[in-house]
């Protein structure tokens, strides 16, 4: 054969790459690429839960965020329901605070008028008896001041006349009158 | 249950193939030993035809030698790796770790990325012999020595330097793109790879030449003393370091994307239905 081409040695050559491609598969790529491959998976697994572990940390966050939003709103809704029912009762408060003072108002002008017609009736009657009383004064003292002027009088000029000393009687005498009709006043 | 039946089908017929080349070579043992004037008219250090090697009585090139040699370290590494490094591997790697992690990440992504559709057995593949040939060129920078059949003491060269392991290398990569093609889309994939007919030759004389050609080179420079001093280490390491990565390269790539070519499912073209609408629009009513 031409450029010493032998089947047989071509064969043999054949056959040492066929064992060494077996042998080389078995004993080293293999088992290599298997390793390889199971810290690949490793890593992708770990990789996975990681990304899982994200993942819920965000829903979780998100779910958190959206329970907050609702709190607050519940809260704000609260608040104005509270502020509402505040109102109502304030307005309430105020309208049985209102109905009170109008009540203690009227009881009290109740009161002021009964207490104005007694003390009118009281005053009236002390009225009366006062008028009465000046009246009788008036009439007593009037018609006994007036005898007793006229008494003075004549007594005045019966003294002018007779004695001096008489005179000093009636002094005394209308004096202790005068003394006398002030007490009974 | 699927899969099983999948492993045992798999194991079955790599134990086939494995005996249908026991059976090959032993079968043909006898046919070339008329070749030997061919060969001794061939007397070329680059075909190795003086120099042949004896493995267990039968007369091979050194290249073959060299070839169960890689494989054998290759295979007593792994299985140091297997049995030590292996179980304590750690999550975050070491830097021994991390190579061997980088090697084998890298092969599978290129055969995931080539290869979208099938890939794992092309990832197996091209690492295997992404290895086989990165090893193999720079087992030559070793310069074992063994006796050859005519008393020469003959360094081993680099097993793709030799043209059977060349030819080896690029019809199994072809094979391997036929067997993706095949199970991927049946006959169909079968047609895809045998359009490229070429492929297996020019992979085969690429790997023979490109290795060859530095064997050469190589060799003309430890040739004279003049050029023997510190140009064999740019020319004789550098260039094979760089040669054993561009050839590693250039074969799993193209295997890859050839393999990813054909595995790739067949989808149906819409069917044409331009005339069928013009010829409608032609026929409707203005």
């Amino acid at each position: 054969m031409p450029l010493n081409i032998n089947w047989q040695q071509i064969l043999l050559h054949l056959l040492n790459l066929v064992i060494l491609a077996v042998g080389l598969y078995l004993i080293l790529y293999k088992p290599v690429k298997k390793f390889m491959q199971k810290r690949e998976d490793a890593y992708k697994e770990r990789e996975e839960k990681t990304q899982a572990a994200l993942d819920d940390a965000q829903a979780k966050q998100e779910e958190y965020s959206l329970r907050l939003a609702k709190v607050d709103e519940e809260s704000a809704q609260k608040r104005e329901e509270a502020a509402k029912e505040m109102a109502a009762v304030r307005e309430q408060k105020l309208a049985e605070a209102g109905k009170q003072a109008e009540d203690i108002v009227d009881a009290a002008r109740e009161r002021a008028k009964k207490e104005h017609d007694r003390i009118i009736n009281g005053v009236s009657e002390d009225i009366k008896s006062i008028v009465e009383e000046m009246t009788e004064k008036v009439v007593m003292t009037s018609s006994v001041s007036e005898a007793y002027d006229r008494f003075l009088d004549e007594a005045e000029k019966g003294s002018r006349s007779a004695h001096t000393g008489g005179k000093k009687k009636v002094t005394s005498m209308s004096k202790s009158t005068g003394k006398g009709a002030r007490k009974r006043q | 249950m699927k899969t099983r039946t999948k492993k045992i089908i798999c194991w079955s017929a790599v134990a086939l193939v494995i005996i249908a080349l026991i059976v090959g070579i032993v079968l043909t043992d006898g046919l070339y030993q008329s070749e030997e004037e061919i060969s001794e008219v061939m007397k070329d250090a680059v075909l190795h035809e003086e120099n042949t090697i004896n493995l267990f009585g039968l007369e091979v090139n050194p290249g073959l030698i060299s070839a169960y040699a890689v494989t054998l370290i290759l295979l007593v590494f792994a299985l140091a790796v297997r049995i030590f490094a292996l179980p304590r591997f750690k999550t975050v790697p070491g830097k021994f770790q991390l190579t061997i992690e980088s090697v084998v990440g890298w092969f599978d992504r290129l055969a995931k990325t080539n290869s979208p559709h099938r890939n794992s057995f092309l990832g197996a593949y091209i690492f295997a012999a992404g290895s086989y040939i990165f090893v193999g060129t720079l087992f030559e920078l070793t310069g074992v020595a063994v006796q050859a059949t005519s008393g020469n003491s003959v360094a081993l060269p680099a097993p793709l330097s030799d043209i059977n392991g060349a030819i080896a290398m690029g019809f199994l990569s072809y094979f391997v793109i036929l067997s993706g093609g095949i199970v991927s889309n049946g006959l169909r994939g079968v047609g895809r790879t045998l359009k490229d007919f070429s492929l297996p030759i020019s992979m085969s004389f690429r790997l023979f030449g490109a290795l060859l050609s530095g064997l050469l080179v190589t060799e003309l420079v430890y040739y004279y003393i003049a050029l023997s001093f510190v140009l064999p280490v740019i020319v004789g390491v550098l260039f094979t370091i760089l040669h054993a990565l561009i050839q590693t390269y250039v074969l799993v790539m193209l295997t890859s994307l050839f393999y990813g070519e054909v595995s790739e499912p067949y989808e149906k073209k819409p069917k044409k239905a331009k005339r069928k609408t013009s010829a409608a629009e032609q026929n409707k009513p203005l």
